[in-house]
Order: structure tokens, then sequence, then C-alpha cells
């Protein structure tokens, strides 16, 4: 009897394992890496889900470029990785998985980092009448809010969490979601972000709420449920040096402050009331820290940060609230005028209904309007 | 637990109907001869085995672990002697038993859904994926026995099981999830993020199958018997389709008996 158990054991388990079939072809169609040869670039490309962009120098003036890409294993690309092709506008390939079932087309972009500013000081708003739907599983919509360029066009789209909450089943329409656009702002429409809740499904990945955001920079869904931090990466090309942020807010916090317990739930916190948060951030993109995360992107000690706009007396009102708030240096730091001509530095605008959100923690229905955002730069930090 | 003693009940009752129908029969005829007819067994033995996809599909590319826990059952046989030398005879038994196992394997390209109040969250997961499935059943074998020599008895023949607590859970982890299809979104689970199911409702009731093995008389009254019984249902009921492949449950049986 001693005997038995093992043997019958490793013969089952024989029998399991005799039983694998060959692998399949894979059916994966993805771009994994790309890169631009011979041209400089000032980001690294940004490789998303059908999706790649290239930011180049603004003295870049040659077009025509042979972009290469890391594929699936397996799979194929048209036109092939190589090919020269014109990037004035953007221009579409297609991947072919290896077991040829599926395909999936990618628009590659090239975007060309602004010049340098003529003016000596510039303003620029954000006032969140652009929004356009993007469209997840099972006909989910939601808003994605985007900035235009002087022809009018879409010229950079803000990044929210609004395409990793169609996972929890939550939300059909732009409203349900955590981050969408209103009527009845300031001036036009405005931008709502709301604490949500996301179901069964958000509590056994132990995310049990999703808080609304809206942030300048890209949101990274595969990392959305396993490195939640880094799925934030917080901050745009800035040219520019912001010297004050300012705009109007409302904010009502939910009932009930909560935290996620061992099991995923949400565990009330008692005396704890939430508050929203809504700054900006200007620092320098290396390449030890390219983007800002939610892990470090107000660390005291993070040492990329070049200055912070902090709004001091965040509070709850129903009522349109104007705030004006300065950039106020780190200590030590200060713009080198190359590095910003070079593209090396970044602002990201950061807004969310629950401070503590990409913890996790905050109070469901914690509902936080903005609009009319600003941010007043000048060309030289001399002039100070 | 209050269920537990009530099929406890039903087992002992429908055991102490087979002996007062066997005993009938023996006053009936009066005839001592036909009495040795009959034989009693009571046993008790460990299950061992897994429920599983046949074939195993082509997205489980390994099976990094596989416990088939310790599975008790205890049960008792009557088996009645057709011929006069007792060579062929048919068994009638009923036995309480628990099947279980917990496995862990990697899968690639595997069909899933997840469903919250009629919402359903599709895609194919790549990553690990760890199974617990654990029944207790009530089951009754209705064999045909040949006795090869003096020691060794060969039974084969269907059975009946009806399982009155059911668990199937578990969760996958360290893959990712493309949404909807091979080429939607890409969702990484790492570290501590998994995400946990539980089919517990979804598995069926009665099932069916047979078995077979072999019985070895090592003392007058001690018998060593091994077994196998296949499933031939789906452990699932057939209108859940979470898991695309049908699986079966597969068990050998090694245990000792008494003899009347």
């Amino acid at each position: 009897m001693k005997y038995i158990k093992p043997a019958a054991v490793l013969a089952v388990a024989f029998l399991a394992a005799s039983c694998i079939k060959d692998e399949p072809l894979n059916t994966e169609c993805d771009i994994l890496a790309a890169e631009l040869p011979g041209v400089e670039l000032v980001a690294s490309p940004v490789v998303e889900n059908t999706s790649v962009t290239f930011t180049v120098r603004y003295d870049q003036l040659e077009t025509t470029m042979a972009p290469r890409f890391v594929i699936t294993p397996g799979a194929t690309i048209a036109p092939p990785s190589g090919t020269k092709r014109d990037f004035s506008v953007p221009q579409e390939y297609i991947i072919t998985s290896e077991d040829g079932e599926w395909s999936k087309a990618y628009t590659v972009a090239v975007r060309w980092q602004p010049a340098p500013p003529e003016e000596e000081s510039v303003e620029y708003s954000y006032n969140f009448e652009n929004a356009r739907i993007a469209t997840a599983f099972g006909g989910r919509m939601y808003d994605v809010f985007y900035e235009t360029n002087a022809a009018g066009g879409e010229d950079w789209a803000w990044a929210s969490a609004n395409s990793a909450y169609a996972l929890t089943l939550q939300a059909k329409l732009p409203n349900e979601f955590p981050t969408y656009q209103a009527e009845g702002g300031i001036d036009g429409k405005y931008v709502v972000l709301v604490t949500k809740p996301t179901g069964s499904f958000g509590a056994t990945v132990g995310k049990p709420m999703a808080a609304g955001n809206l942030y300048m920079g890209t949101f990274d869904i595969t990392n959305a449920l396993g490195k939640p931090l880094e799925a934030t990466r917080f901050g745009m090309l800035f040219g520019q040096i912001p010297i004050s942020f300012s705009g109007f807010y409302k904010y009502k916090a939910g009932e009930t402050y909560c935290r996620p317990d061992s099991e995923g739930k949400l565990e009330p916190v008692p005396g704890k009331r939430d508050m929203f948060n809504c700054y900006a951030v200007f620092y320098e993109s290396t390449p030890e820290m390219e983007w800002l995360d939610g892990a470090n992107v107000l660390s005291e000690d993070n040492p990329n940060i070049i200055s912070t706009a902090l709004i001091p007396d965040r509070h709850e009102t129903d009522d349109w609230t104007e705030f004006s708030v300065p950039f106020v240096y780190r200590e030590g730091k200060s713009v080198d005028p190359v590095k910003l001509k070079d593209g090396r530095y970044r602002l990201a605008v950061v807004m969310s209904s629950s401070q503590d959100g990409d913890y996790f923690c905050g109070a469901i229905g914690s509902t936080l309007a903005v609009d009319e955002l600003s941010i007043v730069c000048k060309r030289n930090q001399d002039e100070e | 637990m209050m269920k537990l003693k009530r099929y406890m009940a039903a087992a002992v009752a429908m055991l102490a109907s087979a002996y007062v129908w066997a005993q009938a029969d023996n006053a009936g005829a009066a005839s001592k001869e036909k009495w040795y007819k009959f034989e009693y067994e009571v046993n008790a033995g460990t299950n061992i085995g897994g429920a599983s996809p046949l074939p195993l599909p082509a997205e489980i590319r390994h099976i990094s672990s596989f416990s088939p826990n310790l599975n008790l059952q205890i049960g008792a046989t009557v088996t009645k002697w057709i011929d006069v030398r007792k060579k062929w005879g048919v068994a009638l038994g009923l036995r309480f038993e628990t099947k279980g196992m917990d496995t862990k394997a990697r899968v690639k390209n595997y069909g899933m859904e997840i469903w919250q109040d009629g919402e359903m969250l599709s895609g194919r997961w790549t990553g690990m994926v760890k199974t617990r499935y654990s029944t207790q059943q009530l089951v009754v074998p209705v064999t045909g026995v040949w006795r090869a020599n003096r020691r060794l008895k060969v039974n084969f023949g269907p059975y009946l099981a009806f399982a009155f607590k059911n668990n199937f859970d578990g969760h996958v982890f360290d893959g990712y999830l493309r949404v909807e299809d091979p080429t939607g979104d890409k969702v990484e689970f790492n570290g501590d993020s998994r995400a946990s199911y539980d089919f517990a409702d979804e598995l069926r009731a009665f099932q069916w199958g047979l078995q077979g093995g072999v019985s070895w008389s090592a003392y007058k009254h001690l018998v060593v018997n091994a077994n196998l019984a296949w499933g031939c249902n789906n452990i699932f009921e057939s209108s859940f389709k979470t898991i695309s492949f049908n699986m079966y449950p597969i068990y050998l049986n090694f245990g000792f008996g008494y003899v009347f």
C-alpha cells in the first residue's frame, strides 16, 4: 500500500504528460517593439495594441522613413519592416498571425516635437470641449478627451483608465465610466471624474474601486491589473517653462472612505473622508526614468522632478471654485535651456476623483468636476 | 452536515433493504445452498485520479503540479453467484466516496469567459491555471463478477453516482489575457494579481460511468481491491460553456474489504 499511491500518481501523471499535444501555432499578431533607424527620437517609441508612435525632433526635415518592427514570432507584417514610407501622414501596417487566422491593423505615426516658442510667454488652456468615443469590447463606449492642433484636428489625447474599467463589465455608456464629458461647465463642456465600484471581477483581482482619472501621458492597459502604479505613465513633451497652473473645480466626496481588504472587497475606514487631487508636475525625462508613474509622480525624493504646482486648500464645494497656483521649484533644481530645446522635459497635469485612488482607496461616488485649466509658461528661466 | 447525515441514513437504509431482500430470498427458499450464493463485503479505500479532458486539448501546454488528494471511500457490496461453482455472479454495491484533485497547469491561448450579472468578459488566457476539484458522492455500481481462481475475482460494469457536495474553483495567475480574441488588449496578471473562479454550481449532480477491477483474497475474510472508475459524463452540466472541453472523472481505487 505504501508504494501503490505514489505509483498510481506517477501513472496518472505519465498518462497526462504523454498526452500533451504539439504546441499550436501562435494566434497573436502584435508589434512588440519598434525603431526608426537613422532618425533621432526625443522619446521612446510608444507601442500600443493597434498603434505605434514615434516622436522626432522639431528640426527633422525628411519625412520618408523606414521604421523597423519586432513582431510576434511566426507572424508576418505588410508592408515589410524596413520599408521606406512617407510619414507626413500616419501609415498602416497589417500583422498576420503565424496560424494565419488572425490579423490586426496598426497605425504607425510620427509626431514632431513642438518647435521652441517664439513668444516670451504663452498660455495653454484645456477646456475639455473635445471628446471622441472609443469603443471597447461588447460595444462599450467611453470618452477620450483630446486637444486640437491649429488645423482643428486631434493633436494629442488625454489618458485615463477608462479602457481598463471596461473590463469590469460595469459600464456600457460614456457617462457610466469613471471619466466622461458633461455639459454645463464654466463655458461649454467639462470633465467629470467619479470613483466607481468595479464589481465582482474587480474584487477578484483585488481592485474593488476605480477612481476617475485624467492626465497627460499614456495608460498602459497591459499593466492595469498586475502593476497598476506603473500603468499610468505621466507626462508629455513640453518645450517651455511652466510658471502657473489654474482652473476651476467642484468636488463632492463619497459617503464612505474604503480600502481593499485581504479578499479584495471594500472595507470602510472609519473617520476618513475622501479628497480629490489635481496637480501639475514638470520633470526631466532621463533614460533611467523616462516618465513618472503612480509610484513616484509626487515623491519628495524623485530626482527628476523640477517643479510642481499643487493646490493646497482643496475642499468639497458645490460651486465652481477657482484656483491658481505657481509651479514651485524643488530645492536645487533649475531648467537647462539646452535640454529644454532638445525635448528633455515633460509636463504632467494629473486629476483624480480620489487622491489615493492609485492604491484603490477612496469613497465610491466621490465626484470631481474640472474645467478651464490653464498653464502659463515662459520661454526662458532667466526672465524670472 | 445535516445533509451529509441524511445521505448517510439513506445509504444505510439502502444497504439494509438489500440485506433484507437477500434474506427474504433465503427465507423463501429455506435453502442453505442458496444462502451461500450471496456474498457480503464491506470495504474501504482511497481514490486516486482526477477529472481530465480527453484527450488533453492543445491549449494545455504543461502540467506543473498534480495532487490527487486523499480521497476516502467506504462501502458495501452484495454479490449474488449465479452458478453453483461461484464462477459467475452479479454484484450490487453502494459506496460513499470523495473524489478530488489539485492541479496547476500552464496553458496557451485558452478560451475563457468571466460572467457577472449577465455580462460576459471573454478572452484567451496564456499562463497558469490552478484548479481545485472535490466531490462527495453516493455511488451505486452494478457489475458482473467472474472468479478467475480461488483468490482472484474480476468485475466490470456500470455505476451511477449522485454528488451531494461539489466544489470546483481556482484561479489564473502569472500570464496574460487577450480581451475577446488574440488581437484584443493584452492584460497581464503577475505578482499577486490573479483572477479567481468558482464553478461549483455548474457541476453535474448525477453521473454515470464504467468501472472494472480485481479483488484478491489475501486471507479468508480479507480482500484487497483495485478498481478503475471511468466517468462517461462531463463533470459539468451541458449548459456550462466557460470551459470549452468536457472533463471526465477517472479514478483508481485501492482498498481493503472484509468478506462475511
